[in-house]
């Protein structure tokens, strides 16, 4: 009994210790077998959002956001993920033109550096890379709000769209080889051509016995 | 015979074809939109105007006479996720050119909490989320003495303006210091 609440108890904290950390990054996953994204955590204002961090932003912040970018298709899947701004929506962009946003892949490449209501540098189509079945980078997010924002933008909520593609591409031989983490593979369908061709290959054998004794 | 070996042949080439073809399958792409939400923060507060026994002050006023003392006990609450800085500005007023709301209306001022300063009453801590400040002041003396029947009928009035500045981000060794207080 002692034992079990015990356990209970590390469960617990270990829980609280895991949850808000997850919590607090962005994620979009790419599932094969859905053919779609998954963006994760979204919030009240919208299914999809991938800004946590930048709630109820005050003037003087700088926040920022981990987004991780997640190929989550079985084995042998091999893709190339690119994402793409579409900017504010209409009635958000006074709001976030005042708004600087940064958007850099892990910790060295700066890929958008502009005001939060331009698509910039992320007009077209940008690679994010290449990533195998399980793989992953990382897009790190700083938002920085003017010490100068005025009460004209107190409580406001601004909506940016991005957009995000995955083009599969063939596994190569020279391609690393990701973990084993299950069997895809059509074994009925196998199973049915070995079997159809065993049986045509005994049939062979057996007319041709039965020729060789005529 | 030669029939049959045409047949093992198919079977063979049957394996080998579906083995081959395997990875050459079209390859997919899939496009999907996050629409991410950035909200600005707020800063809010309530001013409490209570009387002695914990009961809301009339919004309507009170009569009073000369050497009267009224309970009103002042005090702000910070009702924002954000902590700020506070002052208060006292405005008093008169119906009657004659009277002199300034000199007839005696307050007891907290000044252990609060500091006057440039004309307000500036709130010596940072108010954190959910606090309330203690009462700037608690009575109200209608100064007997500055009060003739010249009086009787007018009407003294005592406005409480609550200012708020954040204090995130807005680092300052004194309340006053402290940058971006909201215009009047």
């Amino acid at each position: 009994m002692k034992k079990c609440f015990a356990v209970l108890v590390v469960c617990l904290v270990l829980a609280a210790c895991v949850l808000p950390a997850a919590a607090a990054n962005g994620q979009v996953t790419y599932q094969k077998g859905a053919e779609k994204f998954i963006f994760l955590p979204g919030s009240e204002y919208s299914p999809t959002d991938l800004f946590p961090n930048f709630k109820d932003v005050m003037p003087g912040d700088s926040i920022q956001q981990k987004i991780l970018v997640k190929n989550d298709a079985a084995n042998n899947c091999k893709v190339k993920v690119y994402m793409r701004a579409l900017g504010a929506h209409e009635d958000s962009a006074a709001f976030l033109s005042q708004l600087d946003l940064t958007v850099a892949k892990g910790t060295d490449t700066v890929m958008f550096d502009a005001p939060a209501d331009q698509t910039a540098q992320l007009t077209d189509w940008v690679c994010l890379g290449t990533l195998y079945s399980g793989g992953e980078c990382e897009l790190i997010v700083t938002l920085d709000v003017p010490v100068t924002l005025d009460n004209r933008f107190m409580d406001l909520v601004g909506y940016l769209d991005w957009e995000f593609a995955v083009e599969e591409l063939p596994v190569e031989p020279e391609d690393p080889r990701p973990p084993q983490t299950g069997d895809e593979s059509q074994i009925l369908l196998w199973a049915i051509v070995l079997a159809v061709s065993l049986t045509m290959i005994i049939v062979l054998l057996f007319s041709r016995k039965k020729k060789e004794k005529e | 015979m030669k029939a049959k070996a045409r047949l093992l042949l198919i079977a063979l080439a049957a394996i080998f074809v579906t083995v081959l073809t395997r990875p050459t399958l079209a390859y997919y792409t899939t496009i999907g939109k996050a629409t991410n939400v950035v909200t600005s923060g707020d800063i809010q507060l309530q001013i409490h105007e209570k009387t002695a026994d914990g009961s809301d002050f009339p919004a309507e006023g009170v009569y009073i006479i000369p050497g009267d003392i009224v309970s009103k006990q002042v005090s702000v609450e910070n009702v924002c996720g954000h902590p700020f800085y506070l002052r208060v500005k006292l405005v008093s007023g008169s119906t009657n050119e004659s009277l002199s709301a300034d000199e007839c209306l005696k307050l007891d001022i907290d000044t252990r909490n609060w500091t006057s300063q440039d004309g307000y009453y500036y709130y010596n801590q940072i108010l954190q989320p959910g606090e309330c400040t203690s009462a700037l002041f608690t009575q109200v003396e209608i100064v007997g003495s500055k009060v003739d029947q010249t009086h009787v009928g007018s009407t003294l009035s005592l406005t409480v303006n609550a200012y708020a500045v954040q204090s995130e981000n807005n680092p300052a060794d004194h309340p006053w210091d402290a940058s971006g207080w909201p215009a009047e």
